[in-house]
């Protein structure tokens, strides 16, 4: 009960008229964010970050976050209109959303892909209404070697449930540590790795890879591809709307699965691209004719939609409670947090019941708003993307270039989204996960400053690991499951094989 | 569709090529992180460990990707990348350096006015004069968002110190 006092609280702070308007524009910033490709939900929180330095924390997080829910809806609809996913968490919404968008029921697809992620969205918001206090004061029990033990499992799952060869999410991963070991020791002072250069003192920072890996690299393969958006017309008829609302209410099992196998993908760190995947496959293994999926089945809309969103909404919940974010996205905002003075984890309820209710409060209000939004403006976005790439493309390559000089307006930084760009798409070209190296490059210090004192508290014992606590061991003998579960599996594999 | 073109680059020779760099890149690490010593001090973990061990993973590892990529060649003719792909890469990358180039030099005002019309004009076939007045009309956009509502300053070069703007 008591989180629903704190709740109350924080709606009134996140219901002001200065607040629902940032919650509009953040909204639809996201949603353009969302809609052009080349442009994510983590460099569009990458690229607005840098205006919200001087902001008051609980107005720039709701601002950020509203972003977020926006772009997640903007991807649902190019991937319905244009077969074009505009993120890649909604990959999965092309296979039934484009078919169901070219038999001409594109309206029943949008609003019940919107409706959908809404549901998932709320499930989600539920979920760390009500569990967020409780793993906070969970997470205070915690000491340095707790705290690495979470961070080990954090990364041990992208290797152990990541789709990618193992070897390359830990090159991914190791080459987000590197860049977060450049400059400045926070322990001793000394300055790192920056082999005689005095602008890398200051270090690498995570927003211009963000804005490199994601952006310039998304853009370079889109124009790989030569993109052509060959979509069809975007009217939205308001029956058609009712209707498909009216229909929603009969895929309560896709919609119940979904929701709960996106919180579970975005508390644990998969993310919401896996979530989608993972609830597609699912929704065509559990239904009664297979053969509708990929052809327009509404089922195919709705299952990725609902997970996409209640992993985008849960990813919150690990990194407000425990400071360790469960995607991409997350990361980049946590990192705002530490910019903005505020410590993401367990003593953040305690100092700041404001900022973590209000923000919750908001992720309520945000998306609904979203919703009403998103559809409002279908027609909108579906014109801006018939707006050639020729000016489309170079005007995005500024706005990156733009964000990523207003981090620190350092010339140093232009330079280096250079390289990045071009790391992230060869990477992703490669199958090369980039969230493990956003995330890295995030939690760096922390994980090397717990690593650090948990050292010292045992002098030089790894064994601290399995001996501080309970907890500890548990934690770690998961994470090192996981780790090492490509390994297993294959075992097991062979083992099933020999029988 | 279009014919598809030749090979430029192919995969397996991008896989090893960038298992490679990656190495080279973990070695550089080890290498630098050696400076404040890698072992133990009195106080713990010299400041070098950390990074000493995550340049020796990144080593470790991106030989993993080598080898993989070395058993998988024969299941994997791929190409990562064809001439004509190679090309439109080309047409984008480019001028995008040339934007940073002048960025430096001229400051970005002057710089996207400069990147956006060209690349309207020579790479979408825009009339001069549209292309044009779109690019200065971004210019003056940019500015009065940054600078004037947000207060956030852009890179400026002589050109804004020419008209006195700061």
């Amino acid at each position: 009960m008591e989180n629903f006092g704190n709740l109350m609280d924080g709606f009134g702070i996140a219901l002001s008229f200065y607040h629902l308007a940032l919650m509009a524009a953040g909204v639809l910033l996201g949603i353009l964010v969302g809609v052009l490709p080349g442009l994510g939900a983590p460099n569009g929180v990458s690229l607005l970050l840098p205006l919200t330095f001087t902001m008051d924390p609980v107005s720039a997080i709701i601002l950020l976050t509203s972003m977020y829910w926006g772009a997640l809806f903007g991807g649902s609809t190019t991937s319905i209109l244009f077969n074009i996913p505009g993120e890649p968490s909604s990959v999965a919404t092309t296979f039934d959303g484009y078919p169901m968008a070219q038999q001409g029921k594109a309206t029943q697809a949008l609003t019940l892909a919107f409706m959908s992620a809404g549901t998932g969205a709320l499930f989600g918001v539920v979920l760390i209404t009500a569990l967020s206090t409780w793993v906070a004061q969970f997470a205070l029990k915690f000491s340095s070697p707790e705290y690495f033990a979470v961070y080990l499992l954090t990364f041990a799952s992208f290797i152990g449930m990541g789709s990618a060869s193992p070897f390359k999410a830990v090159v991914s991963m190791m080459l987000g540590f590197a860049c977060a070991a450049v400059g400045m020791d926070g322990v001793s002072g000394n300055v790192r790795l920056t082999f005689g250069f005095t602008a890398l003192i200051s270090g690498i920072s995570f927003l211009v890879a963000v804005i490199g890996l994601f952006g310039i690299g998304e853009l370079l393969q889109t124009m790989e591809e030569g993109l052509r958006f060959e979509g069809l017309h975007a009217r939205i008829n308001i029956r058609d709307v009712f209707h498909a609302i009216y229909t929603l209410p009969k895929y309560w099992v896709t919609l119940l699965r979904s929701a709960l196998i996106g919180c579970w993908m975005g508390i644990t760190p998969g993310g919401p691209t896996a979530a989608s995947f993972m609830s597609y496959g699912l929704a065509k293994r559990f239904a009664r004719n297979k053969e509708n999926f990929g052809k327009g089945d509404p089922n195919g809309v709705i299952a990725p939609e609902t997970a996409d969103h209640s992993a985008g909404t849960c990813a919150i919940l690990p990194m407000l409670a425990l400071g360790v974010p469960g995607s991409a996205t997350a990361a980049v905002m946590m990192g705002g947090l530490m910019i903005w003075g505020l410590t993401p984890g367990p003593m953040l309820f305690i100092e700041r019941p404001d900022f973590v209710w209000s923000l919750i409060a908001s992720m309520y209000l945000g998306n609904v708003m979203a919703v009403v939004l998103v559809l409002a403006t279908v027609p909108f976005f579906a014109a801006i993307l018939r707006i050639p790439f020729s000016i489309i493309g170079p005007m995005i390559v500024v706005v990156c270039f733009i964000g990523a000089y207003t981090i620190a307006g350092s010339t140093l930084d232009l330079w280096l989204v250079l390289p990045f760009g071009i790391l992230g798409y060869v990477f992703k070209k490669l199958d090369y996960p980039i969230a493990p190296m956003v995330l890295a490059m995030v939690l760096g210090d922390k994980a090397e400053d717990a690593f650090r004192q948990s050292m010292i508290f045992s002098k030089g014992s790894l064994g601290i690991f399995w001996t501080n606590s309970m907890l500890v061991a548990s934690i770690m003998t998961i994470a090192m499951l996981l780790l090492f579960w490509p390994l297993i599996g294959k075992l097991i594999g062979r083992l099933r094989r020999a029988i | 569709m279009q014919t598809p073109s030749a090979t430029l680059v192919s995969r397996f020779a991008m896989e090893v090529a960038s298992a490679c760099f990656v190495m080279a890149i973990g070695a550089l690490v080890c290498f630098g992180a050696r400076e404040f010593g890698i072992g133990w001090g009195d106080a713990g973990p010299q400041p070098g460990y950390f990074p000493f061990y995550v340049g020796l993973i990144i080593v470790i590892a991106s030989c993993g990707v080598l080898v993989q990529a070395l058993l998988q060649r024969r299941d994997r003719r791929e190409s990562f990348l064809t001439r004509e792909q190679g090309g439109r890469i080309l047409a984008f990358f480019g001028p995008m350096l040339g934007f940073v180039v002048l960025s430096v030099l001229l400051g970005m005002y002057v710089a996207l006015t400069i990147y956006l019309c060209s690349v309207m004009v020579v790479q979408g076939g825009y009339r001069f004069h549209k292309a044009a007045a779109i690019s200065v009309a971004t210019a003056v956009i940019s500015y009065v968002v940054f600078e004037v509502w947000f207060l956030v300053p852009l890179l400026k070069g002589p050109l804004e110190a020419w008209l006195g703007v700061h």
